[in-house]
Formats: structure tokens, C-alpha cells, sequence
């Protein structure tokens, strides 16, 4: 590019006087500009000093060497959009392109053809948009694979009389195309390495709910931007023009998250939001992004179907509450006198209750229609014969919002033995959220980590090993209770050092499991107990591989302040050479702040008849 | 404004096949919906399967001439479990919903789930009722109230 530059600068300057719009070093500059590299979706090539667009669709492009070449693009958009009405207004570039049309006007004063876009002004007065509403999808309980969250632009009607509703809003989203046939291997495959299309798609905000806080469960966090009428114009205009165009989808990076960030940077040039962006967009940190930069005006929280269930069934009294589960469960009618004899405002919120938790299971857990239907009419019917007793009031918002929890990569300094080995260690982890982690802002229960890596130091030989590398580590530890019974599960596999029978700790890949059941003890404490499986892959193993079906009983308890895990893990080798290998351990982590904890644990390990006691101590930063 | 809402709604929709009053049958209410997609890939994916590619036509759809009714079954097709509870509670955004598809000014909104809070039995007589004909019971009922019927003239 510089190259470039200069000789044009020099005949730009030499033109000066003539002041001609068309000016090649004008041009050239505006090429470069931040504003048109973000209309053109251009990012620096990683090889070279060049440009090249994420856009995946010769239709984006004006010039046959757009995709590579800003300043190709930018004059052949303004040859396009200052060439004469001819044949169909809406085929006319003005109309296609009206986001560059309007930025390259207010830079350049240049020639104006007259055209209606007439399909353009149409879509535009449907949307009928005043504001825009970042919608952030929370992650739901029980299913810590959504942590990393959904985002979505809701458009949003004036709001000058009775007839704005935003359930009629529309939203713009982005996401993969992925053929329905496709399986889940081939789904993720491409997911990760590209070759699904991404579409942006238009839907009412309904649907969105629909999916989002009904099905899956998630709460929604709206986030107004404070936009201005310009702004949201610039940026309708911009969607236009990438609607119909295709770029490809990774879910790391280019994903839904991504794509709206540069909606908004159209929007307001400048923001640069895309420029936090390094190798993922994890939703919820581009949430951080955008209230960082002062793009929110107003927050507004909308609970998902199982945390209303929830709520309505805590508002009730234990009697009441056994009286909801018995009607749920079909032992007592909803005409029954048990039912009728309540005061009205009780029999209001029982009756809501049950409904609202019947739906829940009929979704959740399958319940047959032919029992739930039939029971669902009889409390609705029964429910509309209580006249002017309010619906049982929403959940409150919660005090630490999604964005406000910790940042999602975590650094750890640690020093420990094993044994009579000191060792000091590094922690390195791009995501996301364990267990002992500080939790406000985060599903109690529900843990994420993806690439972890720990290097330790041992002292005596000043020997450099790789401790862990975590692929994946899913955990999900809901507690059950009289009204719910989700399992407890969790996943994972990476490598780590697997104690060998003569005392060698050799690097080993594994993948690992559990199932079974978590029950709340006190407000903060749940216990758990998880029937485990590992896979252990090693040459050093006498059969190449071992197998270990095994056993997890802990306690655990997140708070704010101190959270602790302490519990047995036994799991018996079966296939080598038979052995056991038990572990007692404790740890803690004490969250000094919102980003900093201090880490602790203690462990006593049983394995080839050998007793080993283990401690480490560090201290974990987010960012 | 009223146009640009059921304008609004169609075009989330025209991909859709949707309930008309008298025209098709409509969702059955408690019909259930599909399950959430596989956990371990929810992570990042959010992809949609099936074309997305929504349009833009908001041509005639036949049958019913009234343009707000129509919007109106389109959203009871799509929502009727929500519409139905928060009918029978006299309250709710759903409810809300359906009296700005209608255009009901906002003094008659009282009236208007008043009538049907107390008409839940006749609206919705099974649990097997269709959003069709839900739809056809709310247009009788304003029909026959003298406050409410220019809703659906």
C-alpha cells in the first residue's frame, strides 16, 4: 500500500487547485480510510501489507478485483452509483449500495442520478426502526456449552403510542446455513474450518423469544444502544447490502457475534469494535466491548421460560407448592375442592404456577400431549374464571449481569509438589469459566474450559513438563428437586500425566465422563455424585490403552466471596494391569475481585499402593 | 402505522405456512415444539438449519380481506400456547400483542381482555382447539360486541 500511496499523494497534491472531486490522491485516501475498509468488510492480510474482505460473494463486489483491492472497489462504486437511471431504478448501484452511497456522498460532492428505490424504501418503512437493541441470549442451566451466549440486533419501532410492541420488532441475525442433512461431525468440522455460508436473516423478535427463552431456556439481555437516527439509518442501509451476500461462517471468530460488531461499526465510524477481536468472539465479551465503548443507553431483562417456572414456584407457600406438583402429576383434578376452596389470589398463583411449570416439563422432559393438553385446558379454563387477580409478578433482574462477570481468559501462576517434588507452574487458559472460578455473572454449577494448559517447573532437576493440555472440559451440576431432576454430567478430554506403575509421570491423552445426580444442601452447598469413565491412550501403558469406570462424591460450594470443592474420586483400571487409584481432595479459591482469585488444594492419592500427598497455591488473573 | 406492523409481521413469515381464518387449519394449541439442539454443539454454532432466507412479499393471502385479522392469526398460529395463557389471566404481553395487531385503541384495551378472560371456554373449547378456529371465536365475539366490533369491520 504505501508504495502506492506515495506516487498518487504526489499527483494528488499537483491537483490540487482543480479541486476536482475525482481527485486520485482523495480517492486514494479514502480508500484507506477506516470507515470504507469497514463498508468493504476489509481486514489487513496477515501475509503482505495489502487488504482482502471477509465478504464471500462476487455480488458484494463492483470491481472484478474488489475482493482484494479497496481502492479498485471504491472507484468502481463511485463510476456505479453517479452513472445514469437506466432500466430498473432498483437494479441501479444507489439502490444496492445505499450504506456506500451515503458515506461516499458526504466525503465527495458528486454527480446525483435521479433514482426510486423503491424496494430499498419499501424494506426500510417495514422495519420501521427508531432505535437498536443489542439482544445477548444468556447461557441456560444444565447446558454449559451455551456459556459462550447468542447475540442478535432487534430493531426497534418508535415508541410514541400504544401500538409499539416489541414482541413485532424485527432482528437481524447472523448465522451458518448448514445443510439439514449434514451430521454433527460435519457440522462441527466446517463450523470450525469454514465452508458454511452465513446468511444474515430478518425474523420478528417472537421468534427469536421463541427459540431462545422457551426452547433452550436462555434469559435475555436487551442492551439499547444510543444510536442516532443517522446512525441507525447508516446501518439499515448497510444490512441491506449485505442481506443476500454471503460470508462465510466460523464459529470462532467470524461468527454471529462478529458480524453484528461491524453492523455497529458501520454505524458509528470509529467504534473499531472488530479491532478487539483477535482469535474468537465469544458473545458475551463482545457484550463487555460494547458497553465499554458507551454504546448502551438503557438495559432491559427478560427472563427465560424456566427461570419464570422457577420464580412462580418459589412465590408459592410449601403447601401450595405440594399442591402444584400433585395437580402437575395428575393426583389431584384442578376442579378438585382442594383447589376451589382457596382463597382467589391463591388459587390465582397455584393455578398460574402449575400451568406455567406443566408447559415446562411438556417441553423439557417430554411429557406425552394427551396427558398435558387435557390438563393444561383444565387449569387455563379454570384460571379464567378468577377475575382481576394479577399474574404472578416476573423474576427479579439479576444483580451481576452476564457481561459484568469475569473476563473469560485466565492466566495462573502456581507453585505446588507433588510429593517431595517442588514445582512452580504456569497457567494459561483462553476459556472460560471453572467451577471455583468467581461465579457471580456466571450458571452456578455450570462449567466451560476449552484449551487449558499448564507447563510446571520442577525445582530439583529444573526440569520443564507439560502438566495438562484440556481440550474441552464440560461440567453441569444442577441440583434436583421436587419439581426438577436434571442429570449432572460432564465431559472432557485433552492430555495430562498419568502415573505409571514404576513412579514415571508420562504425558497420556484421555477423554473422560460422568453421569448422576446434584441435591442442594443448604442456599450455597450442593453435593454431587457422578458415576465416572476415563480413557487413557499411551504407549506406556501395557496394552497401548486403559480403561477406568469409577466414582465422583464431592461437595460444592460457590459463593462471591470463597468457593470450595472438596470430595473422593476412585476409579479402578481394568484392562493393564488391574489397579485403583483414589484421590481425597480439597480445594478453594478466594475471589479477591472480579478478576483475581488465589487458588488452593490439597490432595491425598492412593495409586499402586503408594500414598502421595499433593498441594499447590497460586493465584489466577482474568482478562 | 397499523399497515406497517402487519406488513412487519408477514415479512417474518411469508416463508411460512401460516393459519387464515376459514382458509387452513392452523397450529393446534399444546402441540409442542422441537427440542433444543444438541448441547455440545450449542456452544458457538447458532447456526439455522433450513433456508433462512426469508423475503419480502406481503402479497394478498386470499380468504380473509382484513388485514389486521390476518396479522392476528398469523401471531395466534405462531404463539397460541403464550396467547392462550395470558388470555386466561386477563393480562400479558401476548395478550398485548394480539390488541396492537387489532388496532385497539388503548381505552378499549380493558374491554378487550375483559371479553376474552370471560369467553376462555368459548375461544378455546378443547384442548385440541386450532389457532384457526380461536381465531374465528375472537372475530365473533368482537363481531357481537358494540364496543369492540369496528375492530373487525
Amino acid at each position: 500500500m504505501p508504495i502506492r500511496t506515495l506516487p498518487a499523494l504526489i499527483i494528488g497534491l499537483s491537483l490540487c487547485t482543480t479541486a476536482q472531486a475525482e481527485q486520485p490522491g482523495t480517492i486514494t485516501r479514502l480508500a484507506s480510510s477506516e470507515a470504507w475498509l469497514t463498508l468493504g468488510h476489509y481486514h489487513p492480510d496477515t501475509l503482505g501489507s495489502g487488504y482482502t474482505s471477509q465478504a464471500d460473494d462476487d455480488d458484494f463486489f463492483l470491481s472484478p478485483n474488489g475482493k482484494a483491492n479497496p481502492e479498485a472497489e471504491l472507484r468502481a462504486t463511485i463510476e456505479a452509483i453517479t452513472r445514469p437511471a437506466s432500466g430498473n431504478d432498483n437494479d441501479h448501484a444507489r439502490c444496492e449500495f445505499p450504506a456506500r452511497d451515503a458515506w461516499i456522498r458526504s466525503r465527495l460532492s458528486l454527480r446525483e442520478p435521479e433514482v426510486t428505490c423503491s424496494d430499498y424504501n419499501d424494506w426500510k418503512a417495514e422495519l420501521n426502526t427508531e432505535a437498536v437493541t443489542l439482544v445477548f441470549a444468556a447461557s441456560y442451566l444444565n447446558s454449559p456449552s451455551s456459556m459462550f451466549g447468542h447475540t442478535f440486533l432487534r430493531l426497534d419501532p418508535p415508541r410514541e403510542d400504544g401500538e409499539t410492541n416489541l414482541l413485532l420488532a424485527n432482528t437481524i441475525s447472523y448465522a451458518a446455513d448448514a445443510a439439514e442433512h449434514d451430521s454433527e461431525i460435519l457440522f462441527a468440522y466446517r463450523g470450525i474450518f469454514g465452508g458454511y455460508p452465513g446468511i444474515t436473516a430478518v425474523q420478528p423478535y417472537y421468534e427469536m423469544i421463541k427459540v431462545y427463552s422457551d426452547i433452550e431456556n436462555r434469559d435475555l439481555w436487551e442492551y439499547r444502544l444510543n444510536l442516532t437516527a443517522a446512525e441507525v439509518d447508516q446501518m439499515l442501509a448497510h444490512t441491506w447490502e449485505i442481506q443476500d451476500r454471503n460470508f462465510d461462517y466460523y464459529f470462532f471468530d467470524e461468527n454471529c457475534a462478529y458480524r453484528l460488531l461491524a453492523l455497529i461499526d458501520v454505524a458509528r465510524p470509529g467504534t473499531q469494535l472488530l479491532d478487539e477481536v483477535s482469535t474468537h468472539a465469544i458473545p458475551s465479551d463482545t457484550i463487555r466491548w460494547v458497553v465499554d465503548r458507551g454504546l448502551v443507553e438503557e438495559i432491559h431483562y427478560r427472563p427465560s421460560a424456566a427461570t419464570r417456572v422457577s420464580h412462580s414456584l418459589g412465590e408459592l407457600s410449601p403447601d401450595e407448592r405440594r399442591l402444584a406438583a400433585a395437580i402437575a402429576n395428575g393426583y389431584v383434578a384442578v376442579d378438585d375442592d382442594e383447589v376451589q376452596s382457596l382463597a382467589p389470589p391463591a388459587q390465582a398463583r397455584v393455578l398460574d404456577a402449575t400451568y406455567d411449570y406443566v408447559r415446562h416439563q411438556t417441553q423439557a422432559e417430554e411429557w406425552p400431549r394427551d396427558f398435558s393438553a387435557p390438563l393444561s385446558h383444565d387449569l387455563l379454563v379454570a384460571r379464567s374464571r378468577l377475575q382481576d387477580q394479577p399474574s404472578l409478578g416476573s423474576p427479579a433482574r439479576p444483580e451481576v449481569r452476564d457481561d459484568q462477570g469475569h473476563d473469560t481468559m485466565r492466566l495462573g501462576i502456581n507453585t505446588g509438589s507433588t510429593g517431595e517434588r517442588r514445582y512452580s507452574e504456569l497457567s494459561l487458559r483462553a476459556a472460560y469459566h471453572d467451577l471455583l472460578d468467581p461465579p457471580a455473572g456466571y450458571r452456578p454449577g455450570a462449567q466451560l474450559q476449552f484449551l487449558r494448559l499448564d507447563a510446571r517447573l520442577y525445582h530439583d532437576k529444573q526440569e520443564l513438563q507439560l502438566e495438562n493440555l484440556v481440550g474441552v472440559e464440560i461440567r453441569s451440576l444442577t441440583p434436583r428437586d421436587g419439581f426438577f431432576k436434571p442429570l449432572s454430567w460432564q465431559v472432557g478430554f485433552g492430555g495430562r500425566r498419568a502415573e505409571l506403575e514404576n513412579g514415571d509421570r508420562a504425558f497420556t491423552p484421555y477423554v473422560d465422563g460422568g453421569a448422576g445426580g446434584s441435591w442442594r444442601i443448604t442456599n450455597r452447598i450442593q453435593a454431587l455424585a457422578l458415576l465416572t469413565g476415563d480413557l487413557e491412550i499411551s504407549k506406556h501403558l501395557s496394552r497401548g490403552y486403559d480403561i477406568a469406570p469409577g466414582a465422583d462424591l464431592a461437595l460444592l460450594r460457590q459463593d462471591h466471596r470463597l468457593s470450595v470443592m472438596t470430595g473422593l474420586r476412585s476409579k479402578s483400571w481394568v484392562v493393564g494391569e488391574h489397579h485403583r487409584e483414589d484421590e481425597l481432595y480439597m480445594q478453594g479459591a478466594w475471589h479477591i475481585a472480579r478478576d483475581y482469585s488465589v487458588r488452593a488444594q490439597l490432595s491425598r492419592t492412593h495409586h499402586y499402593d503408594r500414598y502421595e500427598t499433593s498441594w499447590k497455591l497460586g493465584f489466577h488473573a482474568f482478562f | 402505522m397499523k399497515k406497517l406492523i402487519a406488513g412487519a409481521i408477514l415479512l417474518g413469515a411469508s416463508s411460512m405456512a401460516f393459519a387464515q381464518p376459514g382458509c387452513g387449519v392452523g397450529a393446534m394449541i399444546w402441540k409442542g415444539q422441537s427440542g433444543i439442539a444438541p448441547h455440545v454443539l450449542a456452544a458457538t454454532t447458532n447456526a439455522t438449519f433450513g433456508n433462512q432466507t426469508f423475503g419480502m412479499t406481503t402479497g394478498t393471502l386470499g380468504c380473509q380481506t382484513n388485514q389486521s385479522v390476518q396479522s392476528m392469526a398469523m401471531y395466534m398460529d405462531s404463539n397460541i400456547d403464550k396467547v392462550a395463557r395470558d388470555m386466561s389471566r386477563g393480562s400479558g404481553e401476548n395478550l398485548e400483542t394480539l390488541a396492537v395487531l387489532l388496532g385497539v385503541d388503548e381505552a378499549d384495551r380493558g374491554e378487550f381482555s375483559q371479553l376474552l378472560q370471560d369467553n376462555f371456554a368459548v375461544i378455546f373449547p378443547t384442548s385440541d382447539t386450532t389457532s384457526d378456529q380461536a381465531v374465528d371465536a375472537i372475530v365473533a365475539l368482537l363481531e357481537q360486541n358494540q364496543r369492540l366490533s369496528k375492530y373487525v369491520a
